[in-house]
């Protein structure tokens, strides 16, 4: 650059200063959240918002847990937790074996017709699930899954495998078909081929899918509210009912902590895991 | 025994028809070319042999055997892959074996295959090795190896040295034909590169557009082109093509402004047929600098106007001009400095290995 | 006999997902738009009434409320995210070497659910404990930020909460983008004599086209579809103020027992989202063919 040195060394300074004051907005409700959980009512009363708790006061987040009022029933996030969990975890299983072996088919056994399936796939990847709610909750009635944990999983199921095809046939288009050819003419079939030679090399498209399913159904409000019974819901929709409901006044604390709990798990995937999960937003949504 | 008989074999991708009809009879242990430009349909043919695709009519026979309808793991052929094709999280070891394995055959003799198999290819150090920790020619060994272990009854080879740099490549093709003496399996060998097809090939198939052009020994194709696309195909540096007016029997080559008449071995034919022009086709090895010969009436001394040289090392491309048309030479490397030069030489034309090529459709007038 | 199998055998993988694919999706879609053209209420009656139920839909005043929210949502989620973004990409690339903890900071609100972060933000914008307060303690006894209460205002922080979520992502495109431009073309511009201010504005950002437009329908897609978030943060309110077309189908369809009705709404939805990916795809698709 042409600039003298010290304007371009001002310049960095009013840059890098400018990222961390954004950080620190970006932050920001996070603080807010993990703050307000620990302070006591009166404390948030009179205090300010971003002001740090007196003391670190853990009754707002046993209450979040186990006894805070969802609606009807007083019994914390507890349950709600559970049933996320007996959701996502078959449900992304499901999806992504069924979406490795659909990208194994749709990337090297391309038989006539296989690019308008991909498309037809593509394509449902953008609708909006609203056009969809009403008929699914017929279907869910008429197999009796109406109002239960596996209802869900099945709903999660059926919308997830569109995303997880996708990924795993755009990681799998990148191997070389005459792999195929060779494994053809060693002898191995169909599975065979999938077992020794895709699945080996599968490892970074299972964690992106993974961590992408795991993400957007434990995250779900859409299916939880309309799909879910008293009992049955999942997380979200008990965070949501447990912040709308006001017996006597509103504990602002409890519905922080509350809320910390809903996100913990995504938050630690997303920390642990981050990477992955930032080449699954870019690599699926970008992606045609 | 691993004898390929191809009968009326074609091939059509949707509306575009890759392979038109062909016919070969491959005989067992024999080391087959198809050579010929892209698009021309090798790989095609070599895929249908193997079974990795199905044709659309026609038959294969491998060893009297009709196994045009039988999956690729029953033919028993193994396949020498281009990019080499290597499992990339299997070692060397599982690579050589996995078609082994595939196939039931006991653990011991798998150990056994293995080891006999790297010991031939000199591979044995590197058993334990993925693929991405090898060099281009180890992982072309192991593909081999892959190969060899199957004992097949045809070895299929897809451009298997087109990856490698060009002093690997010289080295692995002795390689492979030293091979090829010793197994004495059949060999079916897919390139583009003609100078390979020559010195590899029992017999050679040139194909284009989907038909094969012309089917023989390496020595049939050189001296007896079918037509003019296989002798411009084969042979480096091309093979001139000068069009030729026919004065009672002789060629008429102009040259330098002048106008000089060439025997040819069957002019009194042509002169009878009342053909009026030709295509002369002449090997540069076939114009030199005069040189020792046997008197004759095909060997005519004719100046040459050498617009350019390319010294080559053993000897000199000299590009001059006749009839219009640009000729190569072959000189000595110190005729080529004096042609670069003084421009002007004198040539020896020998035309009795020159072909004759109908004008318009290419075809042989003098076979 | 098992070689004919063998042979079937990807499409017999595939099969299942196609035909579940075909029902629950398009199938689906096909079922919606017979509903709305029919009277259902509560329960599906099957009385053909033509295009009344798209009639009273756009003669429904909260729907008009709706469809403007969206157009003004929309709009501003889009350009801010994409300004916030760009300018944060901007930034990070070339100016700091180990930017992953700032990446991780500026994405990590895309993990969280909707739901939480309208939670969290509808505390924050409390009036009277929230920002407010606090600004209010701060001195500026007078200042007032009751948007959240406010009809006239609600939306706005909806856009707010939407920009905090997922301005991260943009800006992980928009790095990723730059960090995808060939340096021999930002050396030519050197060569040149550009400025770095130039030699964004002419080289770098003409590049950066088609990260814009993924962008776009990504966050347009995201937009159309909101409906968690205004749930959490304003439940639509106050009354039916910040009510976008997602919330207006769930309601009507589900609390409200006019299933008719939100199909009708269901299915405009669907039309406005394909009029943003259908062309985008489209275009997609022909450069990638040329």
């Amino acid at each position: 650059m042409s600039a003298s040195t010290t304007s371009h060394r001002l310049y960095k300074m009013l840059f890098i200063t400018l990222l961390l004051v954004f950080a620190l907005v970006y932050l920001g409700p996070l603080y807010v959240m993990l703050t307000t959980s620990f302070k006591g009512i009166e404390e948030i009363r009179n205090g300010n918002i971003l002001a740090l708790p007196d003391t670190l006061n853990t009754s707002a987040w046993s209450k979040a847990w186990s006894s805070a009022c969802t609606g009807g029933d007083c019994y914390g996030l507890a349950p709600y937790f559970w049933n996320s969990i007996r959701i996502v975890l078959p449900a992304v299983f499901i999806s992504t074996v069924i979406g490795a072996l659909n990208g194994y088919v749709l990337s090297q056994w391309r038989f006539k017709g296989s690019n308008f399936v991909f498309g037809a796939l593509l394509f449902g990847c953008f609708i909006p699930f609203q056009v969809i709610l009403l008929p699914m909750a017929m279907l869910l009635a008429w197999l009796g899954l109406a109002n239960t944990v596996s209802g869900l999983v099945l709903v999660h199921v059926i919308y997830g495998v569109a995303f997880t095809t996708l990924f795993f046939r755009n990681y799998y288009v990148g191997i070389p078909s005459e792999l195929v050819r060779a494994a053809r003419l060693d002898g191995a079939g169909f599975f065979a081929i999938f077992r020794h030679v895709f699945l080996p090399l599968s490892t970074p498209i299972i964690v992106v899918s993974v961590i992408w399913q795991f993400t957007q159904i434990w995250n779900d409000f859409l299916f939880g509210v309309v799909y879910s019974g008293p009992g049955t819901q999942p997380i979200t929709v008990a965070l949501n009912n447990l912040v709308n409901t006001t017996m006597g006044g509103k504990e602002y604390n409890v519905d922080m902590a509350a809320a910390v709990i809903a996100a913990l798990p995504t938050l630690v995937v997303y920390l642990v895991a981050g990477k992955y999960f930032v080449r699954g937003l870019t690599a699926g949504a970008v992606k045609g | 025994m691993g004898s390929i008989k191809i009968q009326q074999l074609t091939k059509s991708f949707g509306d575009t028809e890759v392979l038109k009809g062909i016919d070969l009879d491959i005989k067992d242990g024999e080391f087959l070319i198809l050579v010929g430009p892209s698009g021309c349909g090798k790989s095609t043919l070599m895929n249908s042999i193997a079974g990795l695709e199905d044709v659309s009519s026609g038959d294969i026979l491998i060893d009297g055997n009709n196994v045009t309808d039988l999956s690729p793991k029953e033919r028993d052929i193994a396949m020498v892959f281009q990019s080499y094709a290597l499992y990339p999280t299997m070692s060397v070891s599982r690579n050589i074996s996995f078609g082994l394995e595939m196939r039931k055959v006991p653990k011991v003799e798998i150990e056994k295959t293995v080891a006999d198999v790297s010991q031939l290819l000199q591979i044995e150090h590197l058993l334990d090795r993925k693929p991405s920790a090898l060099s281009g020619g180890q992982r072309q060994r192991v593909a081999m190896g892959r190969a060899l272990a199957r004992n097949p009854r045809v070895f299929l080879f897809d451009e298997p040295l087109s990856n490698l740099d060009a002093k690997l490549r010289v080295e692995m093709r002795s390689e492979i034909k030293k091979l090829h003496k010793r197994l004495g399996t059949t060999i079916v060998y897919v390139t583009h590169d003609q100078v390979e097809a020559m010195t590899l090939a029992d017999r050679i198939a040139v194909m284009k557009d989907g038909q094969v052009q012309q089917f023989g020994t390496p020595y049939e194709i050189y001296n007896n082109p079918a037509n003019r696309f296989v002798a411009d195909f084969m042979g480096s540096p091309p093979m001139n093509f000068i069009e030729c007016v026919v004065l009672d029997g002789k060629l008429v080559i102009e040259s330098h402004g002048e106008k000089f008449e060439l025997h040819i071995a069957h002019g009194e034919r042509l002169k009878q047929a009342g053909v009026e022009t030709v295509i002369l086709g002449i090997r540069p090895e076939m114009i030199t600098e005069p040189k020792p010969h046997v008197e004759g009436a095909l060997v005519h001394s004719i100046p040459m106007q050498v617009d350019v040289t390319e010294p080559m090392g053993p000897d000199t491309i000299a590009f001059g001009q006749w009839n219009g048309t640009e000729v190569q030479a072959r000189l000595s490397p110190e005729v080529g400095v004096e042609a670069q030069a003084t421009g002007l030489i004198k040539v020896q034309v020998d035309t009795s290995k020159a072909v004759l090529f109908d004008a318009f459709s290419g075809a042989r007038l003098d076979a | 006999m098992f070689d004919y199998l063998e042979k079937q055998l990807p499409k017999l993988i595939m099969a299942p997902t196609a035909i579940v694919m075909l029902v629950c999706m398009y199938g689906f879609i096909g079922w919606t738009a017979v509903l709305s053209f029919t009277k259902s209420r509560m329960l599906p009656q099957w009385e053909y009434v033509g295009w009344a139920q798209y009639e009273r839909l756009f003669a429904n005043p909260r729907w008009h409320v709706a469809l403007d929210n969206l157009l003004v949502f929309t709009l501003l989620f889009i350009i801010i995210a994409l300004l916030l973004g760009l300018m944060l990409a901007i930034l990070l690339d070339r100016n700091i070497r180990n930017d992953g903890a700032l990446r991780t900071i500026y994405l990590y609100p895309m993990a969280v659910s909707f739901i939480v972060t309208g939670t969290a933000w509808k505390w924050i914008l409390n009036p009277g404990l929230g920002i407010e307060k606090m600004v209010r303690d701060l001195g500026f006894t007078d200042f007032e930020f009751r948007w959240l209460v406010d009809p006239d205002m609600a939306i706005y922080t909806i856009v707010i909460a939407a920009v905090w979520q997922s301005s991260g992502f943009v800006m992980a495109m928009f790095l990723a983008g730059l960090r995808g431009v060939d340096d021999s073309l930002i050396k030519a511009a050197q060569m040149d004599g550009a400025s770095t201010l130039r030699t964004y504005w002419h080289v770098i950002l003409p590049v950066m086209r088609p990260v814009f437009f993924g962008a776009v329908v990504i966050l347009s897609h995201i937009a159309i579809k909101s409906f968690d978030l205004v749930q959490s943060l304003t439940g639509g309110g106050p009354g039916y103020s910040s009510d976008l077309p997602a919330t207006f189908m769930y309601t009507h369809a589900f609390s409200r027992a006019q299933m008719g009705l939100g199909a009708a709404s269901a299915m405009v939805m669907l039309a406005g989202v394909m009029a943003i990916i259908v062309p985008y795809l489209y275009s997609e698709l022909r450069a990638k063919k040329s």
